[in-house]
């Protein structure tokens, strides 16, 4: 009798075994079919937007002078000092050792500006 | 160079003016603005040939803002756990303590300088949020039959003329961003903004700030000084400045149960709860290094505030100092 219960218990458990293992499986590869369709729509917007609003007041820690938005680089520019603060996380960085030199032909290096 | 000037008109605008207001103002206003010559910037010396102390040790400028920085990063994740172990929650006190003497009205603009973790921006939008609530609840209860254009303003405006804005600003991006973790978890989207800054050289506007708040940061900043002329600047005239910081326990026999608990009990805690002795022996020991209550009264008073005044949370463990600018 107890042999019975046993043999059914185990072909039991290997079928629900087999069953999660085969529904992880989907699970997984819809996921990775979701996350591909996801990265490509986040591509786009990969870190959290900027708050324009914060252009009001936020000013070159340096110079005191207002700031330009640089969308594509995501970046906080000072056109007269040619140096750019970075925005990570949607929050910007003025701290000017961290800010980036810009050379006039528009490339960058990557010394800081002090 | 342009603070220093403005500094020293601002004194002899405010010394022509003593006359009329020598009945309202402290006499410390009057005395503070006329002994101290006004401290500018010394470019003469280099930040490395200055000496500072980190704690009990002494340290060149530049040397205690990196070993601040250090410090914060180690403890930004469990700061707030560790803020409630070490005062036993009494921290939250001081802080709502702060909010009710700032009292801020809907549509005023809070700059949180050393702000990391945003306590006191989140209180300070909820306060506003609460007072704004109160006021459209009397509104309402006062107007029994509104007029066509009362009902009408209700529809087009949800909110008062101008919101309320809290800006946190810290050197530390550690700190921010357990902020922000925090301000996203409590689900506010709106109001409040957050910038890696120096207190020291801050990336604000002139005059833009109707409070300026700097609770348990201002003894780590390297040059405090520095960090109250910056804050004078983005001030709004009639702006406050506002300042918790821990201070002086004036009863001798507090003053060592105090500093038994601050160097037995506190580093132990922070091995244990967030595995870092030295930062913590660090910030009982800059406690230490701070001025008392007199002497940072008469540093707010040198940067140029008025009307500063100060008072003594739990026996002056911590002291909240209190200045305008007018």
């Amino acid at each position: 009798m107890f042999k019975n219960v046993l043999s059914r218990l185990a072909t039991e458990s290997v079928r629900v075994h087999r069953h999660v293992k085969h529904t992880e499986f989907l699970k997984s590869f819809s996921a990775a079919r979701v996350s591909v369709r996801s990265f490509t729509e986040a591509e786009d917007e990969a870190q959290p937007p900027f708050d324009s609003s914060l252009l009001d007041f936020i000013v070159c820690p340096l110079s005191k002078k207002p700031l330009r938005y640089d969308s594509k680089t995501n970046e906080l520019i000072n056109e007269e000092l040619g140096i750019a603060y970075p925005i990570v996380d949607g929050i910007p960085n003025m701290i000017p050792q961290d800010a980036r030199l810009l050379k006039k032909d528009g490339d960058a290096s990557d010394t800081p500006a002090e | 160079m342009a603070a220093s000037v403005r500094l020293l008109a601002r004194q002899l605008a405010r010394l022509s003016r003593r006359n009329v207001f020598s009945t309202f103002s402290n006499a410390s206003c009057g005395s503070g603005c006329c002994w101290r010559t006004p401290p500018g910037r010394c470019f003469s010396e280099a930040a490395e040939d200055r000496n500072t102390h980190f704690g009990f040790e002494t340290v060149s400028e530049a040397e205690k803002a990196k070993r601040v920085y250090k410090v914060f990063e180690n403890v930004a994740q469990k700061y707030d756990v560790m803020n409630d172990a070490m005062s036993l929650g009494i921290h939250r006190l001081w802080k709502d303590i702060l909010l009710h003497a700032m009292h801020p009205q809907p549509g005023a603009r809070l700059l949180d300088v050393a702000g990391g973790t945003g306590d006191i921006a989140f209180r300070f939008l909820d306060y506003v949020h609460y007072q704004q609530e109160r006021q459209k609840l009397r509104a309402a209860r006062s107007s029994q039959t509104p007029s066509w254009q009362d009902s009408s303003d209700t529809y087009t405006t949800d909110v008062g003329p101008r919101e309320a804005k809290a800006v946190v600003c810290d050197i530390n991006k550690e700190m921010l961003k357990v902020g922000k973790q925090k301000a996203d978890s409590m689900g506010i989207t709106s109001g409040l903004s957050w910038v890696v800054g120096d207190a020291e050289e801050l990336p604000f506007d002139d005059d833009h700030f109707d409070i300026y708040t700097i609770a348990f940061g201002i003894r780590n900043v390297t040059r405090i000084n520095q960090a109250l002329q910056e804050a004078l600047r983005v001030l709004k005239p009639g702006g406050r400045f506002m300042c918790l910081e821990f201070s002086k326990v004036t009863n001798p026999v507090l003053a060592s149960l105090y500093d038994t608990y601050s160097f037995q009990v506190i580093p132990v805690l922070g091995e244990v709860i967030a595995g870092d002795w030295k930062s913590y022996q660090y910030l009982v020991e800059s406690i230490r290094k701070f001025p008392d209550q007199e002497e940072f009264k008469a540093m707010i008073e040198d940067a140029g505030f008025c009307s500063v005044q100060y008072s003594n949370l739990s026996a002056g463990v911590v002291a909240l100092h209190s200045g305008f600018k007018l």
